[in-house]
């Protein structure tokens, strides 16, 4: 029995995968009969434990989809930075000053004049600004924004499997509940005619 | 939003079919993400588009263009082309946006057709 595991899924000897970045895959029931008598479950204990899962995935999908904003929101701004830093270099190369409005507080702006600049200082978060040259800032907030670009990649990635597995599990529920259904009522058909 | 769900009981759901009814959950959140991201390019666009007349209109040689979060002074001539290449930039993704909501519309449909096909009234797959 092979099975092979990479960092980030789990996959079983079937090629299904069984769990991505913590989150677990749902198991595909292939006959609601047999998984039932296997797992030893009653429709209803079946239902409750589906409904239960499918509560965990919600509040993971919150997880994720805050930390997308999050990223969606960053990537415009590391952008912005970039562009800004370009522009201070390109002014450089031409000698000119850079004349720019600022805000200073919220609806009042001034004037600034912006020489010579070989360095940027680049807020690092935490409380923490550095120095860096304009080649270095550069480099840089490229890095970053590659590292942005690519967490996102992963994070959309790790969104359409955990839909999916809402998907499977919303449609094991409905599954199970018409398979008891139809047994009660084929139940009360027997006991009616045997009546 | 779409919903999937089996209400038949002589059915059966082979994992193909479970497949193909996650593929059309997933095509289906790109279809509305789509959506809002062609609505803002579209907006960028407009904006664009009225940044760009009211340069032209300006008499100053000096217009205020944002660069980050400071309005940096930027002779009329430079606005006048950066407006117009952000103007490319937001068309060519605009066309590429359109392009994959096309294909996905197109997917659907097969992805409806071949659902409905086994599962009938089992299965809803409309906007509620």
């Amino acid at each position: 029995m092979a099975s092979s595991s990479s960092s980030s899924a789990a996959e079983s000897e079937g090629g299904k995968v069984t769990e991505r970045r913590g989150i677990p895959a749902a198991a595909f029931v292939e006959d609601v009969q047999t998984y039932l008598s296997q797992s030893d479950l009653d429709a209803n204990s079946a239902l409750a434990f589906f409904q239960e899962r499918l509560q965990q995935y919600r509040v993971v999908e919150m997880k994720l989809l805050a930390q997308q904003r999050d990223l969606q929101a960053k990537i415009p701004d590391i952008e912005k930075c970039l562009d800004i830093v370009a522009t201070l270099q390109a002014k450089k190369d031409i000698g000119e000053a850079l004349l720019a409005d600022f805000e200073m507080s919220e609806g009042i702006y001034s004037r600034a004049r912006i020489e010579d600049t070989d360095s940027v200082c680049l807020w690092l978060g935490a409380n923490v600004m550095l120095e860096y040259s304009c080649e270095e800032a550069i480099t840089l907030l490229q890095k970053n924004l590659e590292n942005a670009k690519s967490s996102l990649e992963v994070l959309v990635a790790d969104l359409q499997f955990l839909r999916d597995q809402v998907t499977i599990t919303q449609v094991t529920i409905a599954r199970v509940y018409n398979w008891d259904v139809y047994q009660r009522r084929t139940r009360q058909a027997v006991a009616a005619s045997e009546s | 939003m779409q919903q999937a769900g089996a209400s038949g009981s002589d059915t059966e759901v082979t994992w193909e079919d479970q497949q193909n009814i996650n593929k059309f959950g997933r095509l289906n959140n790109r279809f509305h993400e789509l959506e809002d991201e062609i609505k803002m390019a579209k907006e960028t666009n407009d904006n664009l588009e009225v940044a760009s007349n009211e340069v032209i209109l300006t008499d100053d040689d000096i217009v205020r263009f944002q660069i980050g979060e400071v309005f940096a002074h930027v002779p009329k001539e430079e606005v006048e082309s950066r407006i117009e290449e952000m103007q490319e930039g937001t068309s060519k993704i605009l066309e590429k946006l359109e392009e994959e909501k096309e294909s996905i519309i197109v997917e659907m449909a097969e992805l409806k057709k071949i659902l409905y096909g086994k599962f009938k009234d089992s299965i809803n797959l409309e906007e509620d």
